[in-house]
């Protein structure tokens, strides 16, 4: 027999679906608030393991640079070699120093850092414990009466803090460096006239903001990574969809920062 | 006392798992909690310790409570040295109460007991279910509990692994003298190890007696749940 009742329409599975949807974007929004505010009172109360900080930054960090590296660094490269040509010819060569290391300082170092590091690090940050979740480990824990939070974020969200800083410092001087051999090669400016002019247009200011921004990224990718996989439900399929959602979210959550750093400090 | 419930009740959505149900257990006792999948067996062992919360009723326990669970949930990044010792490292209030020598000699101690000496560099992965499990016994009696909750301690496990893991149950229960809970649908685990019996079914206790009460099936619900028949009160469908 055929089902006519409301419940059975296209629309009310929709607007239904819609609902479920908008509710885990709040409820996502409020946790994200509420871990983010707990893990932030462990750390100024000192509750830290410093062993468990020093591996998780390693995998922060070093595991983390020949990945960071080649991203930032190539897509530099890209950019030296698509604008040196041009601007050699229109007598604006000894400019493309500057503009390569605006250009990396100030936006692209630091967010090919974020895209590398959610990719690698929040992605594996985040079905770890959504894996931990679905296998009753984190259960075991809240049982034998140790703090979940203290014991799988604090390390993880102080280590995106203190690693993401170096990693950005590190990728932008192999991006500046990159830009201007791929800037020589492709136009014969020379490795001088690219080396003045990286001095010309950088201030205290864009590197200041590009640390800060680091931190906040280091932060916002590392909490977002842990809240999903924290959530997560069900089986290997929770561990998916969590991880899936760690990538997006702190996609998206970097962009929205960047924006804000920009409207606060450039605009 | 070990732990005494009174009028719990659980609802999830609109749908009840834990309908007004009381039992109580006395230090040195093994209530096995008995019942088809589905009935909310687990979930009054998750209510007991606190990882679910309550909709009404009263759980009363004397001090602390560790629980075994269904699969170990072993953390399976450390080794079954630091298993053992993670409450005793990582917990706020023991944290610096005990020395390095200290918490190795205690986690050797508890190896010992469950007769798994020597494998404390070893880790879960590494481990058959059988000693997953042993390893999580030992875990749960390290803060030397006065309450043991157990998921399904035999689930999955052959029947020599299940016997001896029935006899730790009864082992811990008479050196730690702690008030257990063991929550089973396999017969051999109630009838070795439990001191009294409570029988869920939908939520609802329907039988609560002793192991010698629940043979002689003198309900439709006993008869059924023993001979394993699909005739009688208990359908499968409402589970």
């Amino acid at each position: 027999m055929r089902d006519f009742s409301l419940k059975s329409t296209i629309t009310y599975k929709l607007y239904r679906q819609i609902i479920l949807q908008l509710e885990d974007f709040l409820s996502t929004i409020g946790d994200i608030v509420i871990y983010g505010k707990e893990v932030l009172s462990l750390i100024f109360k000192r509750e830290l393991d410093w062993k468990a900080i020093i591996e998780q930054c390693a995998r922060f960090g070093v595991s983390s640079l020949p990945i960071t590296l080649s991203i930032v660094g190539m897509s530099t490269v890209i950019v030296a070699m698509q604008v040196a040509g041009e601007m050699v010819k229109q007598g604006a060569g000894n400019y493309v120093g500057m503009l390569v290391t605006i250009l990396t300082v100030r936006e692209e170092g630091i967010i090919m850092s974020g895209f590398a590091i959610i990719s690698m690090i929040g992605s594996s940050i985040a079905s770890e414990i959504a894996t931990m979740r679905v296998t009753e480990q984190i259960d075991a824990i809240k049982v034998l009466k140790v703090n979940p939070i203290r014991y799988l974020f604090v390390p993880r969200v102080l280590s995106g803090i203190l690693m993401m800083p170096p990693v950005l410092v590190v990728a932008s001087l192999v991006g500046i460096i990159g830009g201007g051999v791929a800037a020589h090669l492709a136009s014969e400016l020379s490795y001088r006239a690219y080396f003045e002019s990286v001095w010309t247009g950088l201030f205290i200011k864009d590197i200041n903001v590009a640390i800060l921004k680091s931190i906040v990224f280091g932060f916002t990718i590392a909490l977002i990574s842990c809240v999903c996989g924290y959530n997560a439900k069900g089986g290997a399929r929770g561990v998916g969809i969590a991880t899936t959602k760690a990538v997006v979210w702190s996609f998206v959550g970097i962009v929205l920062w960047d924006l804000l750093f920009s409207i606060i400090f450039f605009f | 006392m070990g732990i005494e419930v009174k009028n719990l009740t659980k609802k999830f959505d609109n749908k009840t798992v834990i309908n007004d149900i009381s039992f109580k257990v006395e230090s040195g006792e093994i209530l096995a909690i008995v019942g088809f999948s589905g009935s909310g067996k687990s979930t009054v062992l998750k209510l007991i310790c606190g990882l679910i919360e309550k909709d009404s009723g009263i759980i009363e326990t004397s001090g602390d409570i560790a629980m075994v669970f269904q699969y170990s949930a072993l953390i399976d990044s450390l080794n079954v040295e630091d298993n053992i010792a993670f409450a005793l490292k990582e917990r706020k209030d023991l944290r610096k109460k005990y020395t390095e020598r200290q918490i190795k000699n205690i986690v050797k101690e508890k190896l010992a007991l469950v007769g798994l000496s020597g494998i404390e560099n070893k880790y879960p992965s590494e481990l058959s279910g059988g000693m997953q499990k042993r390893v999580s016994f030992a875990r749960a009696i390290v803060t030397s509990p006065n309450i043991i909750l157990y998921d399904e301690p035999t689930a999955g496990l052959d029947p020599v692994s299940s016997t001896l893991i029935e006899d730790y149950i009864v082992r811990l229960k008479e050196e730690t003298h702690a008030a257990s809970i063991v929550v089973t649908h396999q017969m051999s685990t109630i009838m070795r190890t439990a001191d009294k019996i409570i029988m869920l079914y939908n939520g609802n206790v329907v039988f609560t007696g002793t192991p010698q009460d629940l043979m002689r099936q003198d309900t439709p619900y006993t008869k059924q749940f023993v001979t394993a028949s699909l005739e009688g009160p208990m359908t499968m469908l409402q589970n």
